[in-house]
């Protein structure tokens, strides 16, 4: 039996459908990140399993209750918000107390509980300030203890690191992640951040227009999604897309031209229904799955291009690859260069001449709706 | 050190803006000041027609003594003290309320309720003078205390619930929604959410009434007609029937009646201007 379950979820606004008829179930003590780009519809299934926002029709099951028609404070939940939305009038203890307070349970107990949980985030030396002198870090583990103290059956988190810096966000993951270790309790996570996504889920589960692309482990997500969206949001760069036409199609081989280049390419595909020839096709490359160099022994893919841009980060570098005629789809910058990742420093410059290549293994191909046809890969694979 | 927020214009301009300035407030004090003059001075002095000189013999304690002694003053100021009071709480409670529920809660017809609250407000009382009046008397109120604190309640809470709806509407929506997945019933997040955050604008809302209903001339004499609840402002009326050549007295009076909403504006005035902002920019 499934902890948290969302069954036919459907959520209109006025004529706006925002949610398509959801289903998601969550198992005791798992760890869900919900990711998608803005209006996915990730944070409205967050708030209609709070009880936030009421459903069109569907139903929401938490522990084993019905809990569609309950008010969020009797759904056995507790959220943390992105804003904190810790009470500026209150002590960080009366914040922790808070809800405890409201459901008239002895003020020693408010405190026992109050206490576990500092402890726990270490704010025990906190509790007599108020929201506004502390720091980000600090009132987002208040709004967490505040969570904590209610010893809720789910935990949910809308965007809660959004407002850090980065080095804070950082700390605040691995914080997060060995708190669901400790507490052992479900927990249901709202992001756009793809590295939270990947470094702290135990499933992943992406959103876009309303519906769920696909859930899955990180890894599986990332190493074979289901479609060229799932494909295009995780990974950080980017993967590179590039536009083909299929030519042939034989013993489970695709053959596809790429817009732009001489040569052909052979994918290795699975399922890949009745596609015609000619059908307007997406190859994916991963940019760690770029090679500079003539070194690769099954390269399917190779050509010449010059380097516009190089990002040193110290163990790795990003190169931004000009290849002439062969162009990716483009990314929101506009630029339609390739993105290679590679995995040391290198001493390469700005208007520099290089061969890239990729091996078979390592394509991915999308079809025309968009449905991954390349073959599954390994997951821990050292591609 | 700051950049300068205006331009400066030449000192010759400047110098007679200030001169302007100071001619205008001078124009404004001057009534005023004629009431502190005369509320100094003895009923001889008075009569002698000195009216702009300084006092020869300072009478203002003497005064003052007199008011309480040979007037019913005081009466008249427990009196407006029984109207104003209840009327300022019940405005605040019925404005918090309704505040609460237009800014929080959307329902059918929110907007036409909002609205008609906002468009009371333009409307003139004085058109309602002999329908109140009427209605105050054919449900036996008129000449009470009641008459007086009901019709106040009904027209301020217009203003007051526009200004509060605006206050709470720029509550960040997460401290609501946060209240609420921890359980806390409407009720209850008014109570230890919402109130202790409005202190600011309840303070402000607090002078501004108290001043509109202390200050209320009108009404009071539209509505009462015995010494035995008409508040200060009708009361100082009688004095001039009573006491026809004593403006001393009437002056001294009349700086007694000034004094409590002068008091409570200085008192609040930091809150008083801190609520009205926030109410009116965020709103």
């Amino acid at each position: 039996m499934s902890h948290v379950q969302l069954i036919d979820v459907d959520k209109y606004y006025g004529g706006y459908h925002a949610l398509r008829s959801v289903n998601l179930s969550v198992d005791k003590g798992e760890f869900i990140v919900m990711v998608g780009p803005s209006g996915c519809g990730k944070s409205t299934t967050l708030k209609t399993i709070a009880g936030l926002e009421t459903i069109s029709s569907g139903e929401i099951w938490i522990d084993g209750r019905n809990v569609t028609r309950e008010e969020p404070g009797d759904r056995g939940i507790a959220m943390v918000f992105q804003s904190y939305a810790l009470y500026p009038h209150m002590t960080v203890a009366e914040n922790m107390g808070f809800g405890l307070k409201m459901a008239k349970r002895p003020q020693a107990e408010i405190d026992a509980a109050v206490k576990r949980a500092a402890e726990i985030l270490r704010i025990s030396d906190q509790l007599d300030k108020r929201p506004k002198q502390l720091s980000g870090g600090q009132r987002q583990r208040v709004a967490i203890g505040r969570a904590i103290t209610r010893s809720p059956e789910v935990f949910l988190f809308d965007e809660p690191l959004s407002n850090l810096d980065a080095a804070l966000r950082t700390q605040m993951r691995v914080e997060l992640s060995t708190l669901h270790q400790q507490l052992g309790s479900t927990m249901i996570y709202v992001t756009h951040d793809q590295v939270e996504a990947m470094t702290m889920a135990s499933r992943i589960v992406v959103f876009n227009k309303g519906i769920i692309e696909q859930e899955g482990a990180p890894l599986r997500l990332y190493h074979n999604p289901a479609n060229q969206f799932v494909a295009g949001f995780l990974g950080a760069p980017r993967i590179n897309f590039v536009t083909a036409k299929l030519v042939s199609l034989r013993d489970g081989v695709a053959e596809v031209a790429l817009e732009g280049a001489a040569t052909t390419v052979q994918v290795p595909v699975a399922d890949v229904g009745d596609l015609k020839t000619k059908a307007s096709l997406t190859l994916g490359i991963r940019p760690e799955s770029l090679k500079i160099g003539a070194s690769i022994p099954d390269a399917a893919i190779s050509f010449d291009g010059k380097v516009r841009l190089v990002e040193q980060l110290g163990r790795e570098t990003i190169l931004y690859v000009d290849g002439g005629p062969l162009a990716t789809i483009g990314s929101e910058s506009g630029t339609r260069n390739f993105t290679i990742q590679l995995g040391n420093a290198t001493g390469f410059s700005a208007g520099e001449q290089v061969k890239l290549s990729a091996s078979t293994s390592s394509l991915y191909l999308f079809g025309p709706d968009g449905r991954t046809l390349s073959r599954p890969k390994p997951i821990i694979a050292s591609l | 050190m700051y950049p300068r927020p205006i331009p400066e214009e030449k000192p010759a301009l400047r110098g007679l803006y200030a001169g302007f300035v100071g001619l205008i407030l001078i124009l404004w004090l001057l009534p005023l000041l004629a009431v502190m003059l005369t509320a100094s001075k003895t009923a001889d002095e008075i009569m002698a027609g000195k009216y702009w000189t300084w006092p020869e013999h300072f009478n203002l304690i003497e005064n003052f003594q007199s008011i309480f002694q040979q007037t019913n003053m005081w009466g008249y100021f427990i009196n407006s003290l029984i109207i104003t009071l209840p009327s300022v709480l019940l405005v605040l409670v019925l404005s918090t309320l309704t505040g609460y529920v237009l800014a929080r809660y959307n329902f059918r017809g929110n907007a036409l309720l909002f609205s008609l609250f906002v468009g009371g407000n333009f409307l003139p009382a004085q058109i309602m003078m002999i329908p109140v009046r009427d209605l105050m008397v054919s449900v036996g109120l008129y000449d009470t205390y009641f008459a007086l604190i009901i019709f106040h309640v009904a027209f301020q809470t217009g203003f007051a619930t526009l200004f509060m709806r605006n206050f709470i509407a720029a509550l960040p929506d997460e401290l609501f929604q946060a209240a609420r997945a921890e359980g806390a019933s409407p009720w209850q997040t008014m109570r230890h959410v919402v109130i202790p955050l409005m202190r600011p604008a309840l303070a402000a809302l607090a002078i501004l009434i108290f001043t509109f209903v202390w200050n209320d001339y009108f009404w009071a004499i539209v509505l009462t007609q015995s010494d035995v609840v008409k508040p200060v402002t009708a009361g100082l009326n009688n004095l001039r029937g009573e006491w026809t050549s004593a403006w001393n007295i009437v002056a001294a009076a009349t700086l007694f009646v000034a004094v409590p909403p002068v008091l409570m504006f200085f008192l609040m005035q930091k809150h008083f201007i801190a609520g009205l902002t926030m109410g009116a920019v965020k709103g």
